[in-house]
C-alpha cells in the first residue's frame, strides 16, 4: 500500500525542515515527491482518503507523507499522534483538503507529536478548527491555506491555522481566511515566528494569545473585523511577553462581526491592532490603513474582566520566564497579568483610519469614540485606555502619570490620545488628553529591560 | 471434558452458518490468540476472542479456561444508540488489579473488547442485528494500544481498520421513530480523543480504558447457564481480578436502565442527581475532568467526584465554546436547564454544538431529559446578578 523511498539528496536540496520547490527550478508550484525526502517516505494519491486516514495512523515515527494533485473528500479528520510527522500536499491549489462533507465535530487536521510539519495544501471547510497543532515542539506550517469557502458564515469553524501550548512553531507564507473566531491563532506557545502570512475575512485576523517570544513580521491583514491582536487571557499559566509586531500591512479590517459568541464577539469592527493584558510588546514598522474605528489600542485585561482577582496566578504554575517582568501581585501566591504595560509604539504609518467607529460595538468603545471625536473626524491612530495611571488631565501633560511605561515617542507619524477609559460614561465624556508628539509623558522609545529578542527557532 | 462442552456450546453456531467457518477463522476450543509483538493481524477472528452468529445476534465468548468475562457498566457511554457488549480478556496466569476509583490495572497481554451493533428495530433488540465494529484495546508492556476493527457485509469477519469509517446507519428506535446516524467508527489515533489521560500534571498522555472502574462494574450480570451475580465477585471468583474489597465498600454509579426504559419519571426524585451524575461521568468526564487532556481548557469537570459546583458549571462562563452556546451566558444556570449551555449541548443535533465532540450524532432523548431534570430541580440562582 505504500512506496516506501530511501533516497539520498541528489541535488542541492537544503536539509532539516525545508522542502522547497525542486531542485533548479524557480518554478512557483512546488512539486513534490518521495523522491525529494530524506527517510521515511509514503506518497498518497490525490483524492485518496482512505489510503491517507490508513497511512496517517499506521506510520512510524519520524515520516514524511506526500499528497499528490487532487481533492480529498475528507469525511473525518487527519489525526495525527505519531511524532516527526510531515505532510506535504503540491501546492495550495493543487491539493485540497475538503472537510465540507463531514458529519462530525473535528478539526481538519488534528496533530500531536513533535517535530510536525504541513506545507502545500488547503485545508478548507472544516467542522471545527482548520489545523490544531497542540502541545507539540517543533511546528511548521509552510505555504498552507485554511480556508471556510462560505465567507461571513457563522457556522464556520473557529480557527484557521491553530499552534496551540507548543514551542518553536513557524508559521510563514500561509492564508486563513473566513474563520468565524480567528484565522490565525497562536494560543499559548512559546518562541514563535509567524511572518510572511495573508489574514483575510475572518473575525480576528491574528492572534497572538498568552504567547511568550513571538516575531510577527510581513504578515497582511485585511478585511478581518480586526487585523493583528496581542492579548493575555485569565487564567492561563503562561504570561505572555516579548511579541514583536513589525513590518506588517495591516488595512480595511472593517468585517462585520459575524462570530457566534464568546469573547470574540464583542471585538469592535474597524480595528487594526489592540494590545490587551499584554507586556513587552513592540508594535514597529506597520502600515495600517484604513481601519474605521482605530489602528492602534492599548487596553488592559480589565477592560474586558474587571474583576483583579480573575486574573490571578499562582507563581507555582506558570510557565516559562516571568520573574523578571515586576508583575503586579495578587493575593499571597499569585501574580496578575491584567495590567497592559512596557509597549514600544514606534515607526508605524497611518492613513485614512478612525473614520467611522464602531458605533455598535458592545463594549461601547465605538461610541465613545463617535461621541468624543465627533462624527467623520479622525481617531487618534494610537488610543491607550490609561488604566492603571495614578493621574489623568485632560490637558496638561506634567498632571499625567506613565507608570505603565507605553511609549509612542516614536510613532511620530501617527497621533496619539488617553482616554481615560474606566472613567467615562456616555452621559458625561471627559475630554481625551492629546498631546503633540512626541507625546510625553509618553515620549519614551525604548522597553524597560532592553528591546525585545530575535526569536532564533532551532 | 471441557472440549465437549465447547462442542456442545458452537454445534447450533455451526448448524446456523452450514459449511463456513463461524465468525471465520475462531475456533473456541483454542484459547485465545494475543499478539504483541507484531502488528495487529488483519481479521478480528485471529485474536479468537468470540464467536459471532448474525442469525441469532449471539456472540459466544472464548470459554477457554474462563478467561474472557462478559460485562456490562451501570450508566453507559451513548454512542448513537449502539448495542455493545463488552467483554475483559486476562492472559492466563496474571491478574488485574482493583482500584476503588480509576480503572483497574490491567496486566500485559490483557484485552478489553467492545461490540458496537445496531438491531434493525430497538424494540426488538435480538432480531435483524447488525454487527459494526469491534474495538479492542489491548495492554502492552508500554501501554495500550487501541485497535478498531470493522464487521464486513457478509458479518463473517472483521478487518483491522485503522482508517475508522463513517458509515450511514438506519433503524428504529425505541418510541417506534426512524433514525438516521452518520456513525462514525473512530480512525486508531482518534481513540485517544476519549482515552488519554495525564496521570500526573507534568506526564504526557496516556492511552487508558474508561469502562473498567469498580464504579461502572459493582451490579448483577446473567452469566448464561452460570447463573446471575456480580461482576465484579465473577471477575474475582474466576481469579481474573485480585484486591475486590466488599461490595459494600464501594458506591455503584447510577443503573440507567430505569430511565432507559421508562424516562426519569420512572425513577425516584431522589435520585435524579445521582443518576445525572452518573451520567456526565460515563459521558462527559473522558475530557471533563482536571486529569483529562482534551477538554481540560474548559475547566469544567464533570467527573463523578467533582464537589465544586463552579467546576461543575453552576454560573461558570464557558472557555470558548463558540458555536456551542446557544446564545447562552452560563453552564449551568440552576433551575433553569433550557437557558443552561450543558442541556443546549447534549440536545441539540447541531454539528459544531453538540456534546459529547465524538461518538454522537442523535439526540439521547432519555439522557438529555436526565439532565433536562437534574438542572430544574437546582435550587435556582440569578447568575447574572452574581
Amino acid at each position: 500500500m505504500f512506496k516506501r523511498v530511501a533516497t539520498t539528496m541528489t541535488c542541492g536540496w537544503l536539509a532539516g525542515l525545508g522542502f522547497v520547490a525542486g531542485c533548479g527550478d524557480d518554478a512557483p508550484a512546488p512539486s513534490n515527491s518521495c523522491a525529494d525526502v530524506t527517510g521515511t517516505c509514503v506518497e498518497i494519491k490525490g483524492g485518496d482518503v482512505d489510503a491517507l486516514l490508513t497511512a496517517l495512523n499506521t506510520i512510524a515515527p519520524g515520516t514524511t507523507i506526500v499528497l499528490g494533485e487532487g481533492t480529498f473528500a475528507m469525511t473525518n479528520s487527519l489525526t495525527i499522534r505519531t511524532a516527526g510527522t510531515h505532510l506535504i500536499g503540491q501546492g495550495l491549489d493543487r491539493t485540497i483538503l475538503d472537510f465540507g462533507g463531514v458529519t462530525a465535530q473535528i478539526n481538519g487536521i488534528d496533530a500531536q507529536g513533535d517535530d510536525f510539519l504541513v506545507q502545500d495544501l488547503t485545508v478548507q471547510d472544516s467542522p471545527k478548527d482548520g489545523i490544531r497543532v497542540e502541545a507539540s515542539t517543533g511546528v511548521v506550517f509552510r505555504r498552507i491555506r485554511a480556508t471556510w469557502t462560505t465567507p461571513t458564515d457563522s457556522t464556520n469553524g473557529a480557527y484557521g491555522i491553530y499552534p496551540v501550548k507548543s514551542k518553536n512553531v513557524l508559521v510563514e507564507d500561509s492564508r486563513a481566511e473566513n474563520a468565524s473566531d480567528a484565522g490565525l491563532y497562536v494560543g499559548q506557545c512559546q518562541h514563535v515566528i509567524v511572518r510572511n502570512n495573508v489574514v483575510t475575512g475572518n473575525v480576528a485576523g491574528l492572534e497572538i494569545e498568552n504567547t511568550q517570544y513571538a516575531d510577527v513580521h510581513g504578515n497582511t491583514a485585511e478585511d478581518n473585523t480586526a487585523g493583528i491582536v496581542v492579548f493575555d487571557l485569565p487564567g492561563n499559566p503562561i504570561v505572555g511577553r516579548d511579541v514583536r509586531l513589525r513590518d506588517n500591512q495591516i488595512r480595511h479590517n472593517n468585517h462585520d462581526n459575524f462570530a457566534p459568541g464568546g469573547t470574540v464577539q464583542k471585538v469592535p469592527v474597524g480595528v487594526g491592532t489592540f494590545a490587551m493584558a499584554s507586556r513587552r510588546v513592540e508594535i514597529t514598522g506597520n502600515t495600517y490603513e484604513a481601519n474605521d474605528t482605530a489602528d492602534i489600542a492599548l487596553i488592559s485585561g480589565l477592560a474586558i474582566e474587571s474583576d483583579g482577582t480573575k486574573w490571578e496566578l499562582a507563581t507555582a504554575t506558570l510557565a516559562g520566564e516571568w520573574q523578571d517582568l515586576g508583575l503586579l501581585p495578587g493575593a499571597a501566591g499569585t501574580i496578575t497579568n491584567f495590567r497592559s504595560e512596557n509597549i514600544v509604539v514606534a515607526n508605524n504609518t497611518h492613513a485614512g483610519s478612525g473614520l467611522h467607529p464602531d458605533p455598535f460595538d458592545p463594549l461601547m468603545l465605538g461610541t465613545l469614540l463617535i461621541l468624543s471625536y465627533g462624527n467623520g473626524n479622525p481617531v487618534d491612530s494610537v488610543l491607550y485606555d490609561t488604566i492603571g495611571e495614578p493621574m489623568f488631565h485632560s490637558t496638561n501633560p506634567t498632571m499625567n502619570t506613565n507608570a505603565n511605561h507605553v511609549c509612542a515617542g516614536g510613532n511620530t507619524t501617527g497621533t496619539f490620545a488617553s482616554m481615560t477609559l474606566a472613567t467615562q460614561s456616555v452621559t458625561t465624556i471627559i475630554p481625551f488628553f492629546r498631546p503633540a508628539a512626541p507625546f510625553a509623558p509618553f515620549d519614551c522609545t525604548a522597553l524597560a529591560g532592553g528591546p525585545v529578542a530575535e526569536v532564533v527557532l532551532p | 471434558m471441557r472440549r465437549a462442552l465447547v462442542a456442545m456450546l458452537i454445534a447450533p453456531l455451526i448448524a446456523a452458518c452450514g459449511d463456513d467457518d463461524v465468525g471465520g477463522g475462531v475456533d473456541l476450543s483454542r484459547p485465545v490468540h494475543v499478539v504483541l509483538d507484531a502488528p495487529p493481524p488483519a481479521l478480528l477472528s485471529a485474536w479468537n476472542l468470540f464467536a459471532w452468529d448474525p442469525v441469532t445476534g449471539g456472540v459466544t465468548f472464548n470459554p477457554t479456561d474462563d478467561r474472557v468475562v462478559p460485562y456490562e457498566l451501570n450508566t453507559a457511554l451513548f454512542s448513537d444508540f449502539a448495542v455493545k457488549e463488552r467483554a475483559i480478556y486476562v492472559p492466563p496466569g496474571a491478574t488485574a488489579t482493583f482500584d476503588p476509583e480509576q480503572a483497574f490495572d490491567l496486566p500485559v497481554g490483557a484485552v478489553l473488547v467492545k461490540n458496537f451493533a445496531f438491531p434493525a428495530d430497538l424494540r426488538t433488540p435480538t432480531e435483524d442485528v447488525t454487527l459494526v465494529e469491534t474495538r479492542l484495546l489491548v495492554r502492552h508492556a508500554d501501554g495500550w494500544q487501541p485497535l478498531p476493527y470493522v464487521w464486513n457485509a457478509a458479518q463473517t469477519d472483521a478487518v483491522f481498520t485503522p482508517a475508522g469509517e463513517v458509515r450511514a446507519i438506519s433503524f428504529v428506535d425505541a418510541m417506534g421513530a426512524p433514525r438516521t446516524s452518520s456513525y462514525l467508527v473512530p480512525q486508531k489515533n482518534q481513540c485517544e480523543t476519549c482515552h488519554a489521560r495525564k496521570l500526573t500534571a507534568d506526564a504526557t498522555a496516556t492511552i487508558v480504558p474508561i469502562g473498567v472502574k469498580a464504579r461502572h462494574l459493582d451490579r448483577a450480570h446473567a452469566y448464561g447457564a452460570s447463573g446471575t451475580m456480580n461482576q465484579l465477585d465473577r471477575l474475582a471468583t474466576a481469579g481474573l481480578l485480585a484486591g475486590v474489597p466488599a461490595l459494600g465498600d464501594i458506591q455503584p454509579a447510577y443503573d440507567f436502565r430505569t430511565i432507559e426504559a421508562g424516562g426519569v419519571v420512572a425513577i425516584p426524585p431522589a435520585d435524579v442527581d445521582a443518576a445525572a451524575r452518573s451520567y456526565l461521568d460515563i459521558n462527559c468526564a473522558h475530557c471533563h475532568a482536571p486529569d483529562a487532556v482534551q477538554g481540560i481548557t474548559s475547566q469544567l469537570f464533570l467527573h463523578h467526584a467533582n464537589t465544586d459546583l463552579f467546576r461543575l458549571g453552576y454560573c461558570k462562563r464557558p472557555g470558548s465554546a463558540g458555536t456551542g452556546t446557544g446564545g447562552f451566558e452560563f453552564d449551568i444556570v440552576p433551575g433553569s436547564p433550557d437557558t443552561s449551555i450543558l442541556y443546549f449541548r447534549v440536545h441539540t443535533e447541531q454539528v459544531g454544538a453538540m456534546m459529547p465532540l465524538l461518538g454522537r450524532s442523535l439526540l439521547h432523548d432519555r439522557g438529555a431529559e436526565l439532565l433536562h431534570a437534574w438542572i430544574a430541580a437546582m435550587t435556582p440562582i440569578d447568575c447574572a446578578s452574581m
